[in-house]
């Protein structure tokens, strides 16, 4: 209970979601406009009003939702919650990308197998999807669904994309709910860290592509897909068709291994003198580190009764720190560098 | 320009007003349509102010509380202006294309 608390200070403690700068601006102004949508003028009323009411969950979501867009950066946002925006922009990207690379991966498996190349089937051990029933055809025709959502948002329809992503996620939610429950779940802890770290977190955090969120560069992106196919998933493909599987790692080690080499990629510009505008980036690979270190250390415990494939996990997990860090001092610095700017230039502004 | 961002601008077309007079105006102006929540006003308030569309007007106190007025500045008349316009011709339009008369679609 709220105690001692009236209506002011409870609203005062939702206000304590915005960000420090945003209060200092706007909390008075808040407070007051809040509290002249509740006080009627009559001393007793507003008394009671003051003592008992609380503020409904309809304004406590206004607050929140604005604070949301706050911290990932909106107009007038100091300069490290761009650098935030910009790069939980990029790392959605980039997580939408491996998803739309995945989709395309379960396409071309699946007209192989239906021999639309005009070449002969792919041998018997090569997953081409899974098997019949309800929840296995929702997955194929989901699995295409990330190519839209992923072009949606480089096309900037963002609102549009972000409701394909909220549904796109169900079917694996229910297919992972279903598995545990039968008890058919096969690594149940890495099938509920893809879940929530590379389906949800990625959907909550479109939020950052909100509705005057700055557009991704079109080409480079739209170009990422077919070589992010080419570059990954036609490997693992072809690795499998001649019969080298042992020398694949896991889905967490292919996005620890993909992760480490974008770091160190990126490294050379993370540290060279003239390093203006590397920073965002450094941050999306810190990020991104993060969240794939997180799916490998979740997933682990599918590896506890194997210590070989436990050894080759924590090492994947070394792996992605050790390059992350190399990363991490340009990511720190991009937090003040990011030069701020306002998403509603002064001319021409068309909300 | 959103309907939310139109409705505030119109608000102020007239004069000065302050948070909560914003929020009622809003709302009678759209006849109850639009019922703006303290959070979402802020969020548009600020966003208008970067864009220079909207500056502070004075502040006054009311029962112990201070009250910041805002005002539509010179650009902010223009956008309003310009997106009235926009509007009104559409709805000219949309009349023209239903068959609609001006008592027709008034009714």
């Amino acid at each position: 209970m709220s105690g001692d608390l009236n209506l002011e200070h409870r609203y005062r403690r939702v206000l304590r979601l915005l960000p420090a700068y945003y209060r200092g601006k706007w909390e008075e102004d808040m407070v007051a406009a809040f509290l002249d949508s509740w006080l009627t003028g009559d001393r007793e009323d507003d008394e009671a009003i003051l003592e008992f009411c609380r503020p409904t969950w309809q304004e406590t979501a206004s607050v929140a939702g604005l604070a949301v867009r706050l911290h990932l950066g909106g107009a007038g946002a100091p300069r490290r919650y761009f650098a935030w925006e910009q790069a939980v922009r990029n790392a959605v990207l980039v997580v939408v990308l491996m998803h739309s690379a995945r989709s395309v991966d379960a396409f071309v498996r699946l007209a192989w197998a239906r021999r639309l190349f005009g070449i002969p089937g792919p041998p018997a051990y090569i997953a081409i999807a899974p098997p019949g029933g309800f929840w296995p055809s929702a997955f194929r025709v989901v699995d295409y669904v990330w190519i839209m959502i992923f072009v949606l948002l480089i096309l900037g329809h963002n609102r549009t994309a972000r409701v394909f992503a909220a549904l796109a996620i169900v079917p694996d939610l229910v297919a992972v709910v279903q598995a545990q429950l039968n008890g058919t779940l096969q690594g149940a802890f890495g099938s509920w860290a893809f879940w929530v770290l590379l389906d949800l977190a990625p959907v909550l955090a479109m939020a950052a592509f909100y509705r005057d969120a700055p557009p991704a560069a079109r080409k480079p992106w739209l170009l990422a897909l077919p070589a992010g196919y080419l570059l990954v998933f036609a490997p693992v493909l072809a690795a499998e068709v001649t019969g080298n599987v042992v020398w694949l790692p896991d889905f967490a080690g292919l996005c620890c291994a993909l992760v480490a080499l974008a770091c160190l990629a990126h490294t050379p510009k993370a540290w060279s003198r003239d390093s203006t505008g590397s920073g965002v980036w450094s941050l999306t690979l810190a990020l991104l580190a993060a969240v794939t270190g997180l799916f490998r250390l979740a997933s682990l415990g599918d590896y506890q009764h194997d210590p070989h494939l436990m050894t080759v996990s924590l090492a994947e997990l070394l792996i992605v720190v050790v390059a992350a860090a190399l990363v991490v001092p340009d990511a720190t610095r991009a937090q003040t560098a990011v030069p701020a700017q306002s998403a509603y230039p002064r001319l021409g502004w068309k909300p | 320009m959103t309907g939310q961002a139109f409705f505030v601008l119109t608000a102020l077309a007239d004069g000065p007003r302050h948070g909560y007079g914003i929020v009622g105006e809003v709302a009678e102006l759209s006849q109850g349509r639009v019922r703006l929540k303290i959070g979402s006003l802020y969020g548009m308030l600020d966003r208008l102010a970067i864009a220079g569309l909207i500056e502070p007007d004075r502040e006054e106190s009311h029962d112990g509380r201070l009250r910041r007025y805002y005002r539509l500045t010179r650009d902010g008349r223009r956008a309003l202006a310009a997106e009235a316009e926009l509007r009104a011709s559409t709805a000219r339009v949309v009349r023209t294309r239903l068959g609609l008369s001006g008592a027709e679609a008034a009714g």
